[in-house]
């Protein structure tokens, strides 16, 4: 019976294709810069959103490779820089898929180092090691050659597109949708019925894991469901 | 590349110098050491091979990275580009165009590469420019304005600029956006060149020019200014099919290291770089000996310098007397087409070491990283960009930090070697030609308006 049912979800065709893209980026060196956390917090606050996204989405994928100690460039300076563990433990803990806005992002960054200055006075002016350099990223959509109407076209993408087009559907489609999901995920609950599945591959951590580790994840939830 | 000096284009040519082993007489003089065999090195420079294809790549970034920077070039089919700068040969510039120019051609994006002319005068000057941009004094008189652009002017006259991306490279060239014409062609200053503290008198020469640019790049977001255009970030980068960062076979690290009397059954802490005080290769020396009291390891110190330039000889005199008669301190004086050499070098080294007091961005480090190795590197300039403290290597600020952490990478194995893999996926990322490529694809696109960024969905 389960032979059956794997047979069957190989089989079945999508209602619409899901196209792999991937995305090449540019970095703009930004106006703002930080020497220390009050100087952070205000950057903080009027930054372009391109420079939160650089921040936090973006320098997860520069920095795809490290399993464990890495969140985001908040948070490495904060803990570097600053030697303020608590903040910067505090920031790690932002979780990008938790936010579905720039907007919501910016804000709860502001809010961490806001109530940690109130706590920590002294720490609001104490020069850090070295400033932080504000960026933002141009991102330019690039298309690949792989396309997929089934399971096993889907797999064979995975298996094949850069890391760079796994990050942009996995991690940098939350601020797309809008939604607590990937692009992943929507294509194969809504286009080719397979909701466990994708429920599966949305519950894949990313901050625990390399990119290589997702898409190692998201091939053996698609074998095991092709069988 | 100024800002990203590599080994090559800075060491000597006057051969290798084993502990022991005869140095050029009047420069350094003959220090009693344990005799070490002195390898033979090629006393002038190998024929340069054939520059690599895109294709070649594909095994080290991958076929669908590759297939992005085909389907970037795609949109830019028939458009030019012209890159300028002061010299066809030697310095990091000229080794980094020698590389991108086919690439970019070979993605038929028709690249040129001009140079431009001028007598030493002209040259004087511009070197006083560069010095003074890093921070030097230098009078800018109406003489050295007269002579800069004299020779701007020529260079001008000589040159064509009908290309739809006109790139010059570092302050020399920068007074030809006198060229720029409002109906066609966009103009990008390629900065190489640290400017977070320059000569006001020199760079305020030099900002008028600097603003009619349609964009500027600099290697560090901390090297860059405040400008009216955009300024975008480009890292230096290595080539991975270079010689001095290609695969090499096991039989040729074990024939260098046998050459110069290094013994790879024990482990080999590193650094790479020419005789110079702002390497402080004597503060390494003392990180190894305080290391040494608790682990055991031989010191390499290969780079050049000590014959060309007198303060180069006067620090290989320092760190020789520091050395003493350590027969595990191997001091290596190497010509400047000694790429196999390093490259061996590193390859065979256990740990290594870029304890810099001062450092442009630094692509010893780089070189390390993507052999996989662990390295310890002075926080300075940008080494905190590729050496991510704990993550990618670890960052000191002392003798005593660097000692501590020589002991801990020898004693924790499965540690350094993390932060060796970490690394190299770092230089992968970031620091490739390849990346390079991408960058100035991405940025002709933002440029001539054939792709337009998408801001972050809010």
């Amino acid at each position: 019976m389960a032979t059956a049912n794997m047979t069957a979800v190989a089989r079945r065709k999508a209602r619409a294709p899901f196209h792999f893209n991937s995305a090449a980026h540019l970095i703009r060196i930004g106006r703002e810069k930080a020497g220390n956390l009050s100087e952070l917090l205000e950057a903080l606050r009027v930054c372009p959103d391109e420079s939160i996204f650089q921040h936090t989405f973006q320098t997860l994928r520069e920095h795809h490779f490290i399993r464990e100690g890495f969140s985001n460039d908040f948070a490495h300076w904060a803990f570097a820089s600053c030697n303020e563990v608590g903040l910067a433990e505090r920031l790690a803990g932002i979780d990008v898929r938790e936010v579905t806005s720039i907007a919501a992002l910016r804000q709860r960054l502001v809010d961490i180092v806001e109530d940690h200055l109130q706590q920590n006075p002294r720490a609001r002016d104490r020069a850090a090691f070295e400033p932080f350099y504000f960026s933002a990223s141009e991102v330019v959509v690039v298309p690949t050659p792989f396309v997929a109407q089934d399971l096993e076209e889907f797999a064979d993408g995975i298996r094949h597109v850069s890391l760079t087009s796994i990050h942009f559907h996995f991690i940098d489609a939350r601020l797309r949708l809008k939604l607590d999901s990937n692009d992943f995920s929507l294509w194969l609950k809504h286009e080719l019925d397979v909701a466990a599945v994708a429920d599966r591959i949305n519950r894949i951590d990313i901050y625990t894991s390399t990119l290589h580790d997702v898409r190692r994840a998201i091939l053996r939830f698609v074998q095991g469901a092709l069988g | 590349m100024s800002d990203g000096k590599s080994t090559q284009d800075t060491m000597t040519s006057d051969g290798p110098v084993g502990v022991g082993s005869v140095v050029s007489a009047p420069v350094v003089p003959e220090i009693e050491r344990r005799q070490r065999p002195r390898p033979k090195i090629s006393t002038t420079p190998p024929a340069p091979p054939p520059p690599p294809r895109l294709q070649d790549y594909a095994p080290i970034i991958g076929q669908p990275e590759l297939d992005e920077l085909h389907f970037l070039a795609k949109q830019l089919h028939g458009k030019t580009v012209k890159m300028v700068n002061s010299t066809a040969v030697g310095g990091g510039v000229a080794e980094m165009l020698n590389r991108l120019v086919p690439l970019m051609n070979e993605l038929e994006v028709v690249t040129r590469w001009d140079v431009i002319t001028g007598g030493n005068d002209f040259f004087e000057v511009t070197k006083g420019f560069h010095n003074a941009l890093h921070g030097g004094e230098y009078a800018v008189t109406q003489a050295v304005k007269d002579i800069f652009l004299m020779y701007t002017e020529q260079n001008r006259q000589r040159m064509d600029f009908s290309e739809d991306l006109l790139v010059m490279h570092d302050p020399q060239p920068a007074a030809l956006i006198r060229s720029k014409r409002s109906d066609h062609g966009r103009w990008v200053w390629r900065c190489h060149i640290d400017l977070s503290n320059p000569n006001p008198e020199v760079w305020g020469f030099l900002r008028p020019f600097v603003d009619q640019y349609d964009a500027a790049i600099f290697s560090s977001p901390a090297f860059s200014r405040q400008l009216a255009c955009p300024q975008y970030l480009f890292y230096p980068c290595i080539d991975p099919l270079s010689e001095k960062n290609k695969d090499l076979d096991e039989s040729v690290v074990q024939k260098m290291c046998d050459d110069f009397g290094i013994d790879r059954s024990r482990p080999i802490v590193t650094q790479i770089s020419r005789f110079d005080r702002l390497k402080d290769p004597v503060g390494v020396i003392q990180a190894y000996k305080l290391a040494k009291k608790y682990v055991d390891c031989q010191l390499v110190l290969a780079g050049g310098g000590a014959t060309d330039d007198p303060e180069g000889a006067a620090v290989l005199q320092e760190v020789m007397e520091e050395a003493g008669d350590d027969p595990d301190v191997i001091i290596l004086n190497l010509p400047p087409w000694s790429a196999i050499e390093i490259n061996a070098l590193q390859r065979a080294s256990t740990l290594i070491v870029q304890k810099s007091l001062k450092e442009g961005f630094g692509l010893t480090v780089t070189e390390g990283l993507w052999k996989g190795k662990p390295v310890i590197a002075g926080a300075v300039g940008g080494i905190p960009t590729q050496v991510i403290h704990k993550l990618t290597g670890v960052l000191v600020h002392s003798v005593e930090g660097c000692a501590y952490q020589i002991r801990y990478l020898l004693t924790h194995p499965d540690y350094a070697a993390q932060l060796g893999r970490h690394g190299r996926e770092h230089v992968k990322e970031n620091f490739l030609m390849t990346a390079n490529v991408e960058r100035w694809l991405l940025l002709l696109q933002i440029l001539l308006g054939t792709a337009h960024p998408q801001p972050p969905e809010d």
